[in-house]
């Protein structure tokens, strides 16, 4: 058969592409980008910080972020029913989630975090292999979505 | 004609599961280091009875990240 082999992923990638990624995956668990690059994002802060807010800051483990000069403190935030999920790479490149929203537990923002920010990974390592395997002529035969969100692909090529 | 063929399963999280046939001896670990560039780390992996198989050549080149 060959082999059964389990990856753990690492994320790379330059700023925009990561951007992209998270409005896409935002996008599909019904978030809608609320603000893009520093000043919106800032004046998004801004008019928010007299509320009564909980806030809470995760990482993306295994996160590399590529940024020129100009853009090391670009961000991307994203809001669904109040709760404000902000991306953005710290002085290390690693990618940070900052969480915000009234009302919620710790807990809550917790989960929203991990769940928007597992999805982006998903989805970043979707794209990177679905890139990789259209380059060596790899042709995808089956992809199914499974109830738990896995995707499920089956990829073939024939050589002589 | 010989047909390649891989499983991938990526989890909710972006772990990939990865089960290759048609691939024996040292050319099945060049496809392992082919999904290493493309996704990360060797968290475990289990070879199978073919894994065991002569070996032929077969190569991979995967571009730098941006």
């Amino acid at each position: 058969m060959g082999a059964v082999c389990i990856l753990t992923p690492v994320v790379i990638a330059a700023w925009p592409a990561f951007s992209a990624v998270v409005a896409a995956a935002a996008t599909s668990l019904g978030y809608s980008v609320v603000a893009e690059g520093i000043e919106r994002v800032n004046e998004e802060v801004r008019g928010k910080t007299a509320s009564t807010e909980q806030r809470i800051q995760l990482e993306i483990a295994n996160s590399q972020l590529v940024t020129n000069q100009l853009g090391r403190d670009q961000r991307i935030s994203v809001a669904r029913n109040g709760v404000t999920v902000t991306f953005s790479c710290d002085a290390r490149g690693h990618a940070e989630v900052c969480v915000t929203g009234t009302g919620q537990t710790e807990e809550a923002l917790r989960a929203f975090g991990e769940e928007l920010s597992q999805r982006v990974v998903q989805r970043y390592v979707y794209q990177r292999v679905m890139d990789e395997l259209r380059a060596h002529q790899f042709t995808v035969v089956e992809e199914e979505v499974e109830a738990d969100q896995s995707i499920r692909l089956k990829v073939r090529r024939w050589e002589n | 004609m010989a047909q390649r063929e891989f499983d991938i399963t990526i989890g909710p999280g972006g772990e990939v599961k990865l089960h290759i046939h048609g691939f024996k001896g040292k050319s099945c670990l060049e496809v392992v280091r082919f999904f290493e560039k493309m996704v990360g780390k060797v968290k475990s992996q289990e070879n199978t009875s073919e894994f065991y198989e002569p070996e032929e050549t077969v190569r991979f080149h995967i571009d730098q990240r941006q």
